[in-house]
C-alpha cells in the first residue's frame, strides 16, 4: 500500500496508542517511537510495527508512535487504520487476513 | 478501565442546543468561546457538560474538565478527539494555547513548550522539532554587523509606506531581516503578499525576505490579531509573541533592533508596539517607530488601499503601491481578489 | 448446562482499555459495539480494534456477541467481512425490521464461513429490533434463521419512533416487551432487555430489572459493570424456589433410572415446562454461586 497523505489513527488514552503515518520521501520505514514503557518493550512494539507494514505491504513511510501502554493487538489495529486512511483506501482486502 | 457512560457531542460551526451548553461551562470555567471555532468535541453525562475542547484552525482552544471529572483521562479523550479531527482536515501541525497549570498534562500528550506568560498562557505545539527546526532555517541568513534590523509586516497587500518602511530601515541597518506573516487569514493570500514584498525590496541589498511561518503574528501566538477585537487578553497574546520573538529569533539572527511603522489608529496594533517598546530593550532590542509616510493628503496604509479597491477606485491606488504591487492589481489574478473583496462588501452592507 | 444470558455488557468498540478488560466484571455475555457507540470518522479505527482483540485477547470463556454496523450502511458489509474472519460467538444486528434483515446477514455470514474454512452455521445471530415495524414483525423475525440464539429489544429509539419517551415504570414500552417475549417464546429462542441508561439510578434500574424478570426476559444488556451485579443478583432464585427445583429434577431423574415416561412429584404429574423451569432455576442458582450442580454433570429430562 502507498502512503499518500499524513493520517492518524488511535488516541492518547491509557491502554491505547496515537500513530501518525506520514508519506517519506526515501525508501524504507523511519519509526519514532515514544512510549511510557520504552525501555522494557520498545523493542516489542518496532517489532509488531515492522510486521504489520511488511504485511500491508508499506515500503516507505514515516512512522510516529504515541504508545500509552497498548496490547500488540491494539497496536496492530490502530496502524492498520492509520496506513489505510494514509493510502486513501476505504475497503480492505479481508481475504489477505488468515 | 473507566466506564463512565459518557455522551460523546460533536458540534461542527454553530447552531445546536448543546453549544449553549457548552457555552455555559465553559464561563464557569473562566474560559469564553470563540466565534472562529470551527469544530467542538464534547462529553456529556445525561445533559450535563462534563469536558470540552475545540479546533480553531490549527489551534486548539477552549478545553475545559469539569473538576469532578478531572484525574480519569477524560483530557486525553477530548485532545485524541481534536488530534484526529485535525488530521482529518489534512492539519497535523498544533498548536495548543492553555492555561501554565495544564503544562503537565500536555506535555504527555506529546506537546512541546514553546512559550509561556507567567501565570497566565502557555503556547504549545505537536512537533518536537517544530520552532527550533524552523530557527535553525533561517539562521542560515545570520549576517554579522553592528545593526542588525528586523521587521515584521503583514503587507495586505504591499503599500508604497511598507516600501518607505523597509527602505529606511535597510539605509539604517547593517542588514534587515523581513518576515512577512504567513497566516493566510488575509484578503491577499500569503504567497502574494511573500511575493510583492520580494518584488518590492529586489533593489536592496541588505535584506532577506523570511516567512514568520506559525511562529509570529499567527493565529497561535497572536490570535487577536485576526479576531479584531480588543478586550484584556490582547495584551497577553502581545506578550506572547513578542517573547517568543525574543526568545528565539532574536538570538538566532543576532537581531538588536525592531522596526515598526507608527500605528495611530488601529489600538491593537497601537497596544502591540507599546508592549514590545517594554519588554524588548530587555532582550538588548531597540524599538524604533517610524511615523507613517504621507500621501498627497492621508497616510499611507494597506487599509486605506483595501477600502478604495472595495470601492471600485482602482485608479486612485495607483500612487499608494509600488509599481509591481499595481501591475499585480490589473492582473487577472489581482482583479479575482478585488472582486471577492467587492462581494464581501456587498455581504456586509 | 443452559447457556445464561442474564447480562449482556455493551462495550463501546473503539476504546482499548475497555475492549482489553470486557470479559473481568462478569458479565454473562460481553458485546463489542462498532454501532451507535462509535462516532461515523471512527467506524474503521473500531472495526480494526474489534477485529484484532477477538484474535488475539483471551477472554476466558465469557462469551463474546459484537453489534455490528446495519446492512443499509456504508459500514454493515466491511464490519461482516472483518468480524465473522473473528469469529465471536454471536453477532448482533441492529435495527432489526423484517424477516429479510436477518436472511441478509446470514447470507453474507455464510458465504465468508464457507470462505474461511469455518463450518456453516457456526457464527450465531441475534436480531435487536427498535421500532414499530420490527416489533409487529417480531414473530418472523425470529423465527427468520436457524442461527438466532436471541432477540433483543432496543428501547431508545423504539420509543422514538413510538412518538413517546421512556419512563421509569416503562409503561410505554409494555407491549412491546410482550410482544417481543411472545416471539421469542414461540421461537424457542432467548428475549433480552434493552439498556438503562442512567447508571447512577440504581433503584430506577433495579425495579425495571425486576420488572423485566417478571415479564419472562432471559436477562437485560447492561452499559456498565456497576450494573451486572444488581441483575445478577435478582436473577438469583430464593431458597425456596431452589429447593423445590431440586425436588423436580431428583424426581425426573429417578424417573428416568426408571425408565418411566411419567415423571411425578407429590402426587401430581411434572410436565416438560416445569422440568425446564427447574433446570433453569438451578443454573441461576448455580450461576450465583448458591447452589452446586453436582460434579457439574448435566441433568437431563
Amino acid at each position: 500500500m502507498n502512503v499518500k497523505t499524513i493520517a492518524m489513527a488511535g488516541t492518547l488514552e491509557s491502554s491505547d496508542v496515537s500513530i501518525v503515518v506520514e508519506p517519506s520521501r526515501n525508501e524504507g520505514i523511519t519509526l519514532e517511537l515514544n512510549s511510557l514503557v520504552e525501555k522494557q518493550y520498545g523493542e516489542q512494539i518496532k517489532c509488531v510495527v515492522l510486521e504489520t507494514l511488511e504485511q500491508l505491504k508499506v515500503k516507505k513511510a514515516i512512522v510516529k508512535i504515541h504508545d500509552k501502554g497498548a496490547l500488540d493487538c491494539v497496536i496492530i489495529a490502530r496502524l492498520q487504520t492509520a496506513v489505510l486512511r494514509a493510502a486513501g483506501v476505504e475497503t480492505f482486502n479481508w481475504e489477505e487476513e488468515k | 478501565m473507566e466506564f463512565l457512560n459518557l455522551k460523546e457531542c460533536i458540534i461542527e460551526n454553530h447552531g445546536t442546543v448543546h453549544r449553549k451548553l457548552i457555552n455555559e461551562f465553559l464561563m464557569k470555567q473562566g474560559l469564553r468561546a470563540e466565534e472562529s471555532i470551527e469544530y467542538t468535541f464534547a462529553l456529556l453525562n445525561e445533559d450535563k457538560v462534563v469536558a470540552t475542547g475545540s479546533l480553531d484552525g490549527k489551534v486548539i482552544k477552549c478545553v475545559a474538565v469539569d473538576e469532578n471529572y478531572q484525574g480519569m483521562g477524560i483530557t486525553n479523550k477530548v485532545i485524541s478527539n481534536l488530534l484526529n479531527e485535525a488530521h482529518r482536515r489534512g492539519r497535523q501541525h498544533l498548536f495548543v494555547y492553555t492555561k501554565p497549570k495544564n503544562l503537565s498534562i500536555f506535555s504527555d500528550l506529546g506537546f512541546y513548550k514553546i512559550a509561556e506568560v507567567s501565570q497566565e498562557v502557555v503556547l504549545l505545539e505537536n512537533q518536537p522539532r517544530g520552532i527550533d527546526g524552523f530557527i535553525e532555517e533561517i539562521s542560515s541568513a545570520r549576517r554579522d554587523g553592528s545593526i542588525i534590523s528586523a521587521i515584521v509586516v503583514n503587507c495586505n497587500p504591499f503599500t508604497l509606506g511598507h516600501q518607505y518602511l523597509i527602505e529606511k530601515a535597510a539605509k539604517e541597518s547593517d542588514f534587515l531581516h523581513i518576515f512577512v506573516v504567513s497566516e493566510d487569514k488575509s484578503d491577499f493570500p500569503t504567497e502574494v503578499r511573500l511575493k510583492l514584498v520580494k518584488e518590492g525590496t529586489k533593489h536592496l541589498e541588505n535584506v532577506i525576505v523570511h516567512q514568520t511561518k506559525n511562529y509570529l503574528i499567527s493565529s497561535a501566538t497572536f490570535p487577536s490579531y485576526f479576531m479584531k477585537k480588543y478586550d484584556d487578553t490582547v495584551k497577553t497574546h502581545a506578550l506572547l509573541d513578542i517573547q517568543i520573538f525574543a526568545k528565539y529569533f532574536v538570538p538566532a539572527l543576532g537581531i538588536n533592533r525592531r522596526y515598526v511603522g507608527e500605528e495611530p489608529f488601529c489600538q491593537l496594533t497601537s497596544k502591540y508596539n507599546s508592549t514590545m517598546k517594554t519588554l524588548l530593550p530587555n532582550h538588548g532590542v531597540e524599538v524604533i517607530e517610524v511615523p507613517r509616510r504621507k500621501g498627497d493628503r492621508e497616510v499611507i496604509s494597506a487599509s486605506r488601499v483595501r477600502k478604495l479597491l472595495r470601492e471600485g477606485k482602482l485608479i486612485n491606488v495607483k500612487q499608494l503601491v509600488p509599481i509591481n504591487t499595481y501591475q499585480f492589481l490589473i492582473s487577472e489574478e489581482g482583479q479575482r481578489i478585488i472582486e471577492k473583496m467587492e462581494k464581501a462588501l456587498a455581504l456586509i452592507s | 448446562m443452559l447457556k445464561l444470558r442474564r447480562t449482556m455488557m455493551y462495550v463501546p468498540g473503539n476504546n482499548p482499555s475497555m475492549v482489553k478488560d470486557a470479559h473481568i466484571f462478569g458479565a454473562d455475555t460481553v458485546m463489542f459495539d462498532l454501532e451507535d457507540s462509535v462516532s461515523i470518522n471512527e467506524k474503521d479505527a473500531a472495526r480494526f480494534l474489534v477485529y484484532n482483540a477477538l484474535k488475539r485477547i483471551d477472554y476466558e470463556g465469557a462469551e463474546i456477541a459484537v453489534r455490528i454496523n446495519g446492512l443499509d450502511t456504508p459500514f454493515g458489509l466491511q464490519d461482516l467481512e472483518a468480524i465473522v474472519r473473528a469469529k465471536p460467538d454471536i453477532i448482533r444486528l441492529p435495527k432489526t425490521e423484517t424477516p429479510q434483515d436477518v436472511i441478509e446477514v446470514e447470507k453474507v455470514i455464510a458465504e465468508i464461513e464457507g470462505k474461511i474454512g469455518i463450518e456453516v452455521g457456526t457464527i450465531k445471530m441475534m436480531a435487536a429490533v427498535e421500532s414499530a415495524l420490527g416489533i409487529l414483525n417480531a414473530r418472523e423475525i425470529a423465527a427468520a434463521s436457524s442461527r438466532l440464539v436471541g432477540i433483543a429489544i432496543g428501547a431508545e429509539d423504539f420509543v422514538t419512533d413510538m412518538k413517546t419517551t421512556r419512563s421509569l415504570d416503562g409503561v410505554e414500552l409494555l407491549a412491546a416487551r410482550s410482544q417481543l417475549l411472545f416471539a421469542a417464546r414461540a421461537a424457542g429462542i432467548y428475549a433480552l432487555d434493552t439498556v438503562f441508561s442512567d447508571v447512577n439510578d440504581e433503584d430506577g434500574f433495579a425495579n425495571e430489572v425486576k420488572l423485566i424478570k417478571q415479564l419472562g426476559f432471559d436477562g437485560k444488556s447492561v452499559i456498565n459493570p456497576r450494573q451486572i451485579d444488581v441483575v445478577h443478583d435478582i436473577y438469583t432464585p430464593t431458597d425456596k424456589e431452589i429447593e423445590k427445583s431440586i425436588r423436580v429434577i431428583t424426581a425426573s431423574e429417578e424417573a428416568l433410572k426408571k425408565g418411566s415416561g411419567v415423571v411425578s412429584l407429590d402426587g401430581k404429574m411434572i410436565d416438560k415446562p416445569i422440568i425446564e423451569r427447574a433446570q433453569r432455576v438451578l443454573t441461576l442458582a448455580a450461576a450465583a454461586g448458591v447452589y452446586a450442580i453436582e460434579g457439574g454433570k448435566e441433568i437431563g429430562y
